[in-house]
């Protein structure tokens, strides 16, 4: 079975959709993920941020903002956290917060995250991982 | 097979995800697929462009058979048979 390994450092709207996307197409293809939230990410993995897309911006073209919304809206494309939420139902997905950046953002305990969450981990874990994937992404 | 013996088929499974943007029916295709037994068929409708080339793309590095596609007015009809 092939293993992906994502750094996912970025915490926009519109880079967490095509990184949930992109987690969506693992699960189908039955791949074990390991997905590292780095800096940017672990702030939008709170738990008081991640469900509320007034707290996101865009990495591009952030004034269009409200028409990338309503488009996902219109598509019946799901909101960032449901894809990374369904990847987890489907394969073997392991969510781990990168330490320093869950205590730059505030967070320093697990319960802090989101529930699809499972360990906060250092930079150590996240390169091993990636040395051993067949596939390494990091958005 | 052809289109018109694809329409004619009686499938196992049908999995209606027209609708749903990629990879949502991607995703119900394999979620269904649990719901059939080695050798029988399953059918999926998607209005997504994408899933027209993912689906057999899919379903043949999984091992299954891809039947074939039949084009409608607005969607898809895309059939595979579970290996």
């Amino acid at each position: 079975m092939a293993k992906m390994t994502m750094g996912l450092f970025s915490g926009s709207l519109d880079r967490l959709t095509a990184a949930g996307v992109v987690l969506g197409g693992a699960a189908a293809d039955d791949m074990d993920v390991d997905l590292f939230v780095l800096l940017q990410g672990a702030r939008a993995f709170k738990k008081e941020i991640a469900e509320d897309p007034d707290q996101l911006r865009l990495s591009e073209n952030d004034h269009l903002r409200e028409e990338f919304l309503e488009s996902l809206d219109r598509l019946n494309v799901s909101p960032w956290l449901e894809f990374f939420r369904q990847a987890k139902e489907l394969t073997n997905v392991t969510v781990h917060i990168c330490g320093l950046a869950g205590k730059i953002w505030g967070g320093e305990k697990l319960e802090d995250f989101v529930d699809i969450a499972d360990d906060i981990c250092g930079i150590g874990e996240y390169l091993t991982s990636a040395e051993e994937a067949d596939i390494h992404l990091f958005i | 097979m052809d289109s018109e013996e694809l329409r004619g088929m009686e499938v196992d499974e049908l999995v209606d995800a027209r609708g749903t943007a990629c990879p949502g029916p991607l995703l119900a295709a394999k979620k269904s697929l649990g719901k059939i037994d080695s050798g029988q068929t399953m059918e999926i409708l998607s209005s997504d462009e994408g899933t027209k080339r993912d689906v057999p793309k899919w379903a043949k590095k999984k091992g299954h058979e891809y039947l074939g596609t039949v084009e409608e007015s607005g969607y898809f009809r895309i059939f595979i048979r579970k290996k």
